[in-house]
C-alpha cells in the first residue's frame, strides 16, 4: 500500500458495506523500516519484501531515527489519519498503527538473527529495540496528532519467545510506549499474532487498553489472567472460520463468543487479520448477529 | 562412552554450541556440542552412535519441550545451531556411507511465500532426528519440487506455507506431485493450515509442530 487515498477510501467502502465500529491504518509492517532506510519492494497483490539493513551492533551507530513526517511511507500513514478525519469526522474511531520493538528490530535485522541474538547478543538487541522505541513513539504521536483515537501496536514475534525473555526485555518497552500514548490522550491496542497464552500474566501488566487475542488463545483463561482490567478483542479463526465456514456457522460461533463473554470487556473480531479472500457475506455473518 | 554421549545430548538439548558460546548462561565456559563430538570421535566412539545416542535423543527432547511450550523458537534455534556444529564432525562419515540416515526429506516453502522460520525449524529438527534434509528454500516452484523428487527417489516431501494466499498453491503442488508420483508421501505445515485442509488437498499428513512431523516420518521407516 503506497497511496493513503486508496487505503482510506477502500476502508470506507468496507465500512459502508459492513458497518463495523472502527477503521484502521494498518497495511504492511514496513512503514518504519522503510523510514529507517530499508528498501521495500512491492509486487502486485503479493506481500511486500524488505531486506534487513542491520547486521551487528556496529551498524547501530549508522542507524538514525527518521523524521516520520519526511519519510515517504510513514508520512503516507500520517496523511491517511488526517484524511480519515476529514471524511469521517469524529463519528468513527481511527486506529493508527506502529510496530512494536521486537517486531521492528526483526524487520531491521532479520527474524532468525533477532531470535538467536536475543539469547547470544542481548545487548545488541536491547540497543536496537531502544532505537525502535524512539521511532515508535514519534510515529504514534504523529498519528494521534493527525486524528487517531487508538494506536495499535503490532509485535507479532513476541508469541515466539519465552515469558522470561518477554518480561525482561520487551515488557518494559511495551509499558513505555503504552504510557507515552496514554499521555498523548489516545488508547492502545496491543496485537501479538499467535498463541500468547504463556504471556498472559505479563501482558496484564502492559497497561494496554485493548489486547487482541488470536484464535488459539482461550478467552476465559485470558479474562482470568487479565482480571477483566483489559478489553479483550478476538478471536474467531480468520481462516478456518471467517474465511472458510458457512455463514450460519460463523453467526453461531460469533453468537457463542458473545454469550460466553457476557458482562466482560470484550470486542468481537477475527483473531488476526481478515484474509484477502474472505467472502463479504462471511464478515457480514459476524455483523448480522450484532444487529439483531 | 555413555557419559560423553549424554554430554552431547545435554548440549543439544540446552543449545550449548561450543566453549566460546555465552549461551546458556549457566554453562558459560564449559565445552559444548562441538568439543564433545570431536572428543567422542577421538575416543573411538562410532559416528553412528554419536548420531543415534547423542544428537537424536537431544533433539527429541527439544521437540517435545517445544511442543509442550516449555521452550520457544530462540531456544530451538540454539539447539539447532549446536546440532549443526556437531554434524560438521560427522559429515565425512555420512559421505563415506559409514553412517546411514533414516531417509531423505525434501522441504520447501511453496511458490509465492517467502517465510522461512517455520520451514527452517522443521528442517533443522528433522535433520537432528537422523534424516538427510534437502532444503529447497523459500518461494519454491512446482518444477523444483518435482525435480527434487525425481533426483531423490523414496524421499518424503514437506511443504510449508504461512499465508492464506499461498496455501492454495499447496493444492496444485500436491495434485501435480501425486499425478506424476502416485505413491509419493507429502506432508504439510504452516500457521493457516489444519487437518481439514490437508484432507481437502490430498496431502498425507499435517502437523502443527516439528515433532509431529518427525514422529510421522519415523513411523514410515520403522
Amino acid at each position: 500500500m503506497t497511496d493513503y487515498h486508496v487505503l482510506v477510501e477502500s476502508n470506507i467502502k468496507c465500512l459502508e458495506k459492513i458497518g463495523h465500529d472502527a477503521v484502521g491504518l494498518i497495511s504492511d509492517p514496513y512503514r518504519e523500516t522503510s523510514a529507517f532506510g530499508a528498501s521495500v519492494e512491492f509486487s502486485g497483490n503479493n506481500n511486500p519484501v524488505c531486506e534487513p539493513i542491520v547486521a551487528s551492533i556496529d551498524d547501530l551507530d549508522l542507524l538514525k531515527n527518521p523524521d516520520v513526517y519526511k519519510s515517504g511511507r510513514t508520512s503516507d500513514r500520517i496523511r491517511a489519519a488526517g484524511y480519515y478525519k476529514k471524511l469521517l469526522g469524529d463519528d468513527i474511531p481511527v486506529i493508527g498503527w506502529i510496530e512494536g520493538p521486537l517486531a521492528e528490530a526483526a524487520d531491521l535485522a532479520g527474524v532468525n538473527n533477532i531470535l538467536v541474538d536475543i539469547l547470544m547478543e542481548p545487548d545488541f538487541v536491547r540497543k536496537l529495540m531502544d532505537i525502535c522505541v524512539i521511532t515508535a513513539k514519534d510515529f504514534a504521536k504523529a498519528q494521534i496528532d493527525a486524528g487517531c483515537l487508538v494506536i495499535g501496536i503490532g509485535d507479532a514475534l513476541c508469541s515466539q519467545i519465552d515469558p522470561e525473555t518477554y518480561s525482561s526485555y520487551i515488557l518494559p518497552l511495551h509499558q513505555e510506549i503504552i504510557d507515552f500514548i496514554h499521555d498523548q490522550g489516545a488508547f492502545t491496542k496491543l496485537h501479538i499474532c499467535g498463541d500468547i497464552t504463556h504471556h498472559l500474566p505479563n501482558l496484564a501488566l502492559t497497561r494496554t487498553d485493548i489486547l487482541d487475542l488470536d484464535w488459539m488463545v482461550d478467552f476465559s483463561n485470558a479474562h482470568e489472567k487479565c482480571k477483566n482490567k483489559i478489553i479483550l478483542c478476538g478471536n474467531l479463526d480468520p481462516v478456518s472460520c471467517i474465511q472458510n465456514q458457512k455463514t450460519e456457522k460463523i453467526s453461531s460461533l460469533s453468537n457463542k463468543l458473545i454469550a460466553d463473554q457476557k458482562n466482560t470487556r470484550f470486542i468481537l473480531s477475527g483473531g488476526c487479520e481478515i484474509t484477502r479472500d474472505t467472502p463479504l457475506e462471511n464478515i457480514l455473518a459476524m455483523e448480522s448477529y450484532r444487529r439483531i | 562412552m555413555t557419559d560423553i554421549l549424554e554430554q552431547i545430548a545435554h548440549c543439544i538439548e540446552f543449545g550449548k554450541i561450543n566453549k566460546q558460546s555465552p549461551y546458556p548462561p549457566d554453562m558459560k565456559g564449559q565445552d559444548g556440542a562441538d568439543e564433545y563430538t570431536k572428543a567422542a570421535l577421538e575416543q573411538g566412539v562410532a559416528a553412528g552412535d554419536i548420531l543415534k545416542k547423542g544428537l537424536v535423543p537431544g533433539m527429541q527432547k527439544v521437540g517435545i519441550k517445544f511442543r509442550e511450550n516449555k521452550i520457544f523458537v530462540p531456544q530451538v534455534l540454539m539447539s539447532a545451531k549446536a546440532m549443526s556444529t556437531a554434524m560438521v564432525h560427522l559429515k565425512p562419515f555420512f559421505q563415506s556411507g559409514e553412517v546411514v540416515r533414516k531417509g531423505k526429506f525434501v522441504i520447501g516453502t511453496v511458490a509465492g511465500d517467502l517465510h522461512d522460520i517455520g520451514k527452517n525449524l522443521v528442517s533443522m529438527m528433522v535433520e537432528g532426528a537422523g534424516w538427510e534434509v534437502i532444503d529447497l528454500g523459500v518461494d519454491v516452484s512446482i518444477d523444483r519440487f518435482l525435480k527434487a523428487v525425481e533426483e531423490n527417489p523414496s524421499c518424503i516431501v514437506g511443504l510449508s506455507a504461512m499465508l492464506t494466499t499461498t496455501m492454495v498453491n499447496m493444492s496444485t503442488l500436491v495434485t501435480t506431485i501425486k499425478e506424476k508420483h502416485p505413491n509419493q508421501k507429502v506432508i504439510i505445515g504452516g500457521a493457516p493450515l489444519n487437518n481439514d485442509f490437508c484432507a481437502e488437498i490430498g496431502a498425507d499428513f499435517y502437523s502443527p509442530d516439528p515433532q509431529g512431523a518427525i514422529e510421522y516420518l519415523d513411523a514410515l521407516v520403522i
